[in-house]
């Protein structure tokens, strides 16, 4: 069972997630979007929509530090684990509170605003219904956890840390996620059922963040290239025609 | 840095960052960045505005904008319209026709694929099953099989019920089209041909598919039923004033007008295209004036709103008239004025009085008083005209250079018979026509002047019910007759005194006791008086100072009513007696229904088979449904309520006068007799008579009675009803629950009491409980799903108007361009033309077992513009029934005449063009041609028939034949044959007119052409305006510059109307009638009552800015830029006083019906009235009720048809048949009804 859940599944999801983002992109790239609902209403989207997101960026941030990061590399800089604790209770309540107050906005938002409400799909439902669970677990393990240490002191970059990275050196070690909590179990399951709903939500618009915006000059201009098979222009011709080649002078 | 700086410096510190992440150019300013290739992504837009080919097309049935549209196809798919531009000029120094188009045609390629697409053909499943059992059953012979359908009354009754409850199955075209033709072929063997019926509207938008039916139908000898007068677009005020149907100006004239009122027409809604004419003629100094009970679309145009009550349109027109008729008639005379109403009105006519009876219930004082009678004609006095040809047609007026009554040429005496040859024409000859009889009042030095006293009706009471004043006139003695002119009845008329004339007058403009002041009508219509009195001087000055560029557009504001004939004369009456008729920039402009098809020659006679059999069976649809639904047994009035208490229909029904009309051969009727008109041939044979005689014989002994008289006997039904183009169920019917109850046997919502034994029409045969369903089988041919198509027994899939080859043509512009098919029609769905083709093919082959060739008794009418119209002199009433005369057909008789029909060449007919355009030419509005010529280019370009009944003549096999038969037989496509005409006419009026098409005479017109550009048309005696020189069209220019009279009585454009049954409604001139009251009639809360049934309001259905013309209402597009769904608009201060919020759902119920709707509750609507756009299907959000637990109705739901008597006389001069010329409206303003707020706003579909 415990291969099942903690060794399988995981590898299945992650699939789904790589592949199922180069069919979307093959498939449906008119699709690849967040469906902005801004044009319906914007005085909430306002406040709900950075907070979230702006929130969701510490959370992530938060999970590289303690998932990728081994507690000996932090050990051998010399930061003790109440220290490291300390440092990541202090960047991730905020952060997992901001999460938290934007998603509240975002769904109270969605649901009262008829317009909003109208544009939301069963695919959205069901993708909030999850992400909301592994956002309030992720926040329960942290505060019930790691806080108040309810059920006992855990140590996850003991048990879960390990075991995510293996799953990326490809020898998983199931034993290490069979001996933590319920909560982390819960999370863990449920963030990758996420993984595997992603490629096929409006979550795919993570990897079209404009951050090319960034350093990106006002202006972008693209000239005509030569393509194989095309030619010069935008498309191929269609069977049965041959287009003129236009010939670059050597 | 040197560049100047674009942003801050983080902003710049991270731009130019970017250089060591591209491969692209950075420029030195970090403004642009150049990359090569990347492009991929453009093929997206490029392609969304790719195509594989633009057609031209338009949109057709019913649209009034005759815009071009560009059609893109796509990969085989239509994908988008947009507008062509390429519109022929309107001339120099004005606005052209372009930009052209509305966001309801630029919506209609929804259709195409629309989810309520007509796919394949379907028949009810229940009808289905049984004609496939029944088929097997009597061994393959379809029409047998129909037969043991429809004559058994269970089975029969099995398929009617179930009408409107769904259960539509596919079937294939085949055997659809074999249960369609067997039953065709059934009925005409049962019953008679005439009892089969067509309805298909407003051939004007695409006469070839209009045609395909019409052609098969009359072929067969099958009525086609009217439209105009049906959609009550047709104002019969036309025919009464004009003797014309309807001829207006193009909309390229109102730039040409120097006033221009909006009276009951909402351009910018109804005519979107045309409407920038309007706002573009401010620019140049044009006054526009909206009249509207409610904020409408054209107000916010116009420089002046004059808010007239609803109905009360006509009391507003005649104050305007009595402003304008005192101040510019009587205190001054303008030369203009005097010289129009001289030639071209009857105002200076004399008319007869006559001595009221003694004991009259008008009131009598003593004195003597006189009625208004009939015109003074040559026959009535001695003069040298007096023993002339049709002198009891040649009206008389007093010439002041003589001193004696004098007979002007131009009457309706002359227009017939071989006296009149050159002398038909408003050539005064040196007759100076005097305008009044008034010499300065009763003291006068000329013993022959004289004054009476005559006593006119009024009806501005509470009821509308009679009143009388009494009021003085000049008079003068003519052959022992007292007489006076038009226009001075008119002056008393109007209330307009002068010194020395008895009677009671109003004091001044102030005086509101007596009709008809500025004051007198501020109640009435809620107009302040002094408002009333400027525009009228407005209006008499503009008209002198502009020679007659005054413009009216009327439309269904003021037309829809039972009264709108009274309404438009008082109307009609400020646009002619300021001589703004038959001008540039002036007169009436009617905007209601485009009945104006411009290839009108060519397209009669192909669409009613002229070529084949004359003539034609030609029903008016209002009075057939007025019978056929029997919505005549829910009268629960009599016709002496419509009358001015003259007794002229005492005891009598409005039933009871439509059938002496019938008898009488005023107005068509069909079904015509209680027995087979193919019978009826048969009889007389075996009997060894002539048929002809027989039946006069049979009905003077009355053995043979008109089905009229005993309309629901299973005999004198109507058996089959075929609509195409047409959704007779979702948008005409008026009276649509009766149509359900009666003509269907449907689920209705009829809660009207039939009338009690007292009120019962005494001459018609009235069975205990009318029939339901009498209808055996309903056909509709449409490419989406409608009322109709709901109710139908069968339902054909229909091409669109981007699918197919046909003309199209309105009364707002002179050009002509075509449809052309964008795809071929795509599913199983096919053209109009082939539907009907495959139909009559079937039908000929079916025809050759159980039909042959019969001959076949045909009824029609006497005709307007054929010496038929002589066959009432006086217009004094004489019923051969009662025995005043004999039964003569063609005077006192319908014309009698057969047609062999060799029923199984009813294909070969249609297909090809037949051989009575050669034997004896055409003849369109009293017009002969003689078309050899055209005939024999058609061979040649049509091709010749080979073999069959059409052996040797030109093919008509495939539309675009069609098209080119119609522009080839018409004068306004055909130059040669339009100079032809007005030689011809000029035979007759001996003045010169050729010359207005001989700059076209070599032009022709093919179908190709309207492919390439909308093409101009020619000037044409088809018509009464020139367009000669690229002008603008206008009516009655011909009439006025050429000396031509109108085809009226008098010849001249006619105030005073003499008929019998005019006199009695009194109705001689225009007088002001308010909207019928309901409650009177029928009982109906008055209007304004609450109580627990909500509030009691007018009921109107005008158009709807969503789903008009070139689009419907359930056009997804169109449902998403309005509220979608049924909506009744009603305002806020009715709302308030039932609890009604905006959106909620209401119910609106009468005794004809309940609709539930959502209310829209908006300041823009006047106290009083609610607004349910027209032709709001059932279909699209409609709920069941709250009233009886039924699918709500439509808009029509509400109404109901309410014949008015006037208009069902013929055979008198201009007051005489002819199709969509003349008829009883199908009005539908008077209406009232209830309407709440549902109780529960949870509604179940």
């Amino acid at each position: 069972m415990n291969t099942v859940l903690w060794v399988i599944y995981p590898y299945i999801c992650l699939a789904i997630f790589v592949v199922g983002h180069f069919w979307r992109y093959k498939y449906d790239k008119f699709g690849w979007t967040t469906r902005s609902s801004q044009l319906y209403e914007d005085k909430l989207l306002r406040i709900g929509s950075p907070l979230f997101h702006f929130g969701m960026l510490g959370v992530i941030a938060g999970h590289v530090m303690g998932l990728l990061i081994p507690q000996s590399w932090t050990s051998a800089i010399g930061i003790s684990p109440h220290t490291y604790h300390y440092i990541a209770l202090i960047g991730g309540i905020p952060a997992g509170l901001a999460t938290v107050a934007g998603l509240i906005i975002l769904v109270y938002r969605r649901r009262r605003t008829g317009p909003v409400f109208s544009a939301t799909t069963v695919n959205d439902k069901v993708m909030y219904l999850v992400l909301g669970i592994v956002i309030l677990l992720g926040i329960w393990n942290t505060i019930a956890g790691s806080l108040l240490q309810f059920g006992g002191e855990y140590n996850y970059r003991d048990g879960v840390s390990p075991w995510f990275r293996s799953i990326f050196y490809f020898q998983p070690d199931a034993a290490l996620m069979a001996g933590a909590p319920i909560g982390f179990q819960l999370h863990a399951f449920f963030a990758f059922l996420l993984f595997a709903m992603w490629p096929f939500t409006r979550l795919v618009h993570v990897f079209s963040a404009p951050i090319g915006y960034f350093t990106r000059p006002y202006i972008v201009y693209r000239s005509s290239d030569v393509r194989p098979g095309v030619g010069v222009g935008t498309h191929a011709p269609a069977r049965g025609w041959d287009r003129p080649e236009l010939q670059k002078k050597e | 840095m040197n560049s100047p700086r674009i942003d801050g410096p983080l902003s710049e510190a991270l731009v130019g960052t970017r250089r060591y992440f591209t491969r692209g150019e950075v420029s030195d300013d970090q403004r642009t960045m150049h990359l090569e290739g990347g492009r991929q992504g453009d093929s997206f837009y490029r392609d969304r505005w790719s195509h594989d080919k633009v057609v031209r097309s338009t949109h057709g049935v019913n649209c009034t904008g005759s815009c071009s549209w560009k059609v893109y196809v796509k990969d085989g798919i239509i994908t988008w319209e947009a507008q062509q531009t390429d519109y022929p000029s309107a001339g120099a120094d004005r606005p052209e026709y372009e930009p052209r188009g509305c966001p309801r045609g630029a919506a209609f390629s929804w259709y195409t694929y629309s989810p309520t697409r007509v796919r394949y053909p379907y028949v009810r499943g229940v009808l289905l099953e049984m004609f496939r059992e029944a088929k097997a059953a009597v061994g393959g012979d379809p029409v047998v099989a129909w037969a043991s359908i429809v004559q058994d009354p269970e089975k029969a009754h099995r398929y009617k019920s179930a009408r409107g409850k769904g259960g539509l199955v596919r079937s294939t075209w085949d055997e659809v089209v074999e249960l369609v033709a067997a039953a065709h072929v059934y009925t005409v063997k049962r019953w008679g041909p005439d009892r089969i019926a067509g309805f298909s509207p407003i051939p004007a938008m695409s006469p070839v598919s209009y045609a395909s039916g019409a052609r098969f139908l009359e072929l067969i000898g099958a009525p086609m039923l009217s439209f105009y007068d049906w959609y009550a677009d047709l104002p019969n005020a036309s025919p009464q004033m004009f003797g014309d149907q309807t001829d207006v100006p193009e909309s390229g004239d109102w730039w040409d007008a120097g006033y221009l009122m909006m009276w009951g027409s909402n351009v910018p809604l109804t005519r979107t295209p045309d409407a920038h004419w309007m706002t573009e003629a401010r620019y140049r100094g044009q006054k526009v004036v909206a009249v509207a009970p409610d904020y409408a679309e054209n107000v916010k145009f116009a420089d002046e709103w004059v808010t007239c009550n609803p109905g009360a349109d006509g009391a507003l027109a005649l104050a305007m008239g009595h402003v304008i008729l005192k101040e510019y008639f009587v205190d001054r005379q303008v030369q203009f004025f005097v010289d129009y109403n001289r030639r071209y009105t009857d105002l200076p006519f004399l008319v007869t009085l006559d001595e009221v009876s003694e004991g009259s219930e008008d009131g009598t004082d003593g004195t003597t008083a006189y009625r208004p009678g009939k015109n003074l004609v040559a026959a009535d006095f001695d003069n040298r005209q007096r023993e002339s040809e049709n002198a009891v047609f040649k009206p008389v007026v007093f010439d002041g250079a003589t001193g004696r009554p004098a007979v002007p040429n131009g009457s309706i005496g002359f227009r017939y018979g071989d006296e009149g040859w050159g002398k038909w024409n408003l050539d005064l000859e040196g007759i100076e026509p005097v305008l009044t009889m008034y010499a300065g009042g009763t003291s006068t030095s000329d013993p022959a002047s004289g004054v009476a006293e005559v006593v006119l009706p009024r009806f501005d009471t509470a009821d509308g019910h009679v009143t009388y004043v009494r009021r003085g006139v000049p008079t003068r003695r003519v052959g022992g007759r007292l007489v006076t002119t038009v226009l001075d009845l008119m002056l008393a008329q109007y209330g307009v005194s002068r010194p020395g004339l008895p009677g009671e007058w109003p004091a001044d403009y102030d005086d509101a006791s007596t009709p008809a002041t500025p004051a007198w009508q501020e109640p009435i219509t809620g107009v302040p008086a002094q408002q009333v009195t400027r525009l009228a001087r407005e209006w008499a000055q503009n008209a002198i100072d502009t020679t007659g560029r005054g413009m009216i557009l009327m439309g269904a504001g003021t037309n829809h009513w039972f009264h709108s004939d009274q309404i438009y004369r008082a109307m009609l009456v400020l646009t002619t007696i300021t001589g703004c008729q038959g001008r540039n920039g002036g007169g009436w402009a009617h905007y209601v229904g485009q009945e104006k098809i411009r290839p009108i020659m060519g397209f009669q006679h192909m669409a009613f088979a002229l070529d084949w059999h004359r003539p034609p069976r030609h029903m008016n649809q209002t009075a057939y449904w007025y019978v056929n639904t029997s919505q005549y047994r829910y009268d629960t009035f009599t016709a002496d309520d419509l009358d001015a208490g003259t007794g002229v229909f005492a005891d009598k029904g409005v039933m009871d006068l439509l059938a002496q009309s019938v008898r009488l051969g005023w107005t068509p009727s069909y079904p015509t007799f209680t027995r087979s008109s193919l019978v009826l041939a048969d009889e007389a044979r075996a009997a060894g008579q002539e048929p002809i005689p027989y039946v006069v014989d049979q009905l003077k002994s009355g053995e043979l009675k008109f089905a009229v008289e005993d309309p629901e006997a299973e005999e004198n039904h109507p058996r089959i009803l075929s609509l195409w183009r047409a959704n007779l169920l979702g948008s005409s019917a008026k009276g649509n629950e009766y149509f359900l109850k009666h003509l269907l046997g449907a689920d209705n919502a009829v809660s009207a009491a039939e009338a009690p034994p007292e009120k019962r029409p005494a001459g018609i045969v009235w069975p205990e409980h009318a029939p339901e369903g009498k209808l055996d089988l309903l056909t509709t041919l449409d490419f989406r799903m409608t009322s109709s198509t709901l109710f139908s027994d069968v339902v054909l899939p229909a091409a669109t108007w981007y699918e197919k080859h046909d003309l199209n043509t309105t009364d707002m512009h002179p050009f002509v361009h075509a449809f052309s098919p964008a795809i071929a029609p795509p599913w199983q769905s096919k053209t109009d033309w082939d539907t009907w083709k495959a139909v009559a093919k079937k039908f000929s082959e079916l025809a050759v077992d159980h039909l042959g060739t019969r001959t076949d008794v045909v009824a029609k009418p006497l005709w307007h513009d054929t010496p038929e119209a002589m066959a009432t002199p006086h217009g004094i009433v004489k019923d051969w029934r009662t025995g005043e005369v004999e039964p003569v057909p063609g005077r006192t008789l319908p014309v009698l005449a057969l047609a062999e029909r060799d029923y199984p060449a009813v294909y070969d007919k249609m297909t090809s063009i037949g051989p009575l355009l050669e034997k004896v030419g055409m003849l369109t509005k009293g017009v002969p041609y003689d078309v050899t010529r055209e005939v024999d280019i058609l061979r040649g370009r049509n091709g010749v028939r080979n073999g069959g009944a059409g052996d040797g003549q030109p093919r008509l096999e495939t539309d675009i034949h069609m098209a080119d038969a119609i522009l080839h037989l018409s004068g306004t496509a055909n130059g040669h044959l339009a100079t032809h005409g007005f030689r011809n006419v000029e035979k007759r009026t001996g003045t010169q007119l050729h010359d207005l098409a001989a700059e076209h005479e070599g032009k022709q017109i093919t179908f190709a052409d309207t492919q390439v550009q909308p093409v101009p048309v020619i000037t044409s005696p088809e018509w009464s305006g020139s367009e000669s020189g690229g002008r603008r069209y206008s009516p009655f220019t011909i009439n006025v510059e050429r000396l031509k009279p109108f085809h009226t009585l008098t010849g001249r454009q006619q105030f005073y109307l003499d008929h019998d049954w005019i006199l009695g409604m009194g109705e001689a001139l225009p007088v002001y009638r308010p909207p019928l009251n309901m409650t009177t009639l029928f009982g109906e809360s008055e209007i304004g009552v609450q109580n627990e049934l909500g509030v009691s309001v007018r009921y109107l259905t005008p158009h709807n800015k969503w789903s008009i013309h070139s689009e419907y209402q359930d056009n997804l597009f169109m449902l998403s830029l309005s509220r979608g769904g049924q909506t009744i608009w009603m305002s806020d201060r009715d709302a308030a006083k039932v609890g009604i919020k905006d959106n909620d759902w209401v119910e609106a119920v009468n005794r004809n019906g309940v609709v539930a709707a959502r209310a829209i509750v908006s300041h823009r609507m006047p106290e009083g009235t609610i607004f349910m756009h027209h032709a709001q299907d059932r279909l699209i959000d409609v709920p069941l009720t709250e009233t009886n637990q039924r699918r709500g109705g439509i808009h029509n739901s509400l109404t109901r048809i309410l014949i008015k008597p006037s208009h069902i006389i013929g055979g008198y001069a201009q007051l005489a048949y002819f199709f969509n010329y003349i008829g009883p409206t199908g009005n539908n303003r008077d209406e009232v009804t209830m309407i709440r707020r549902r109780t529960d706003q949870n509604v179940t579909y």
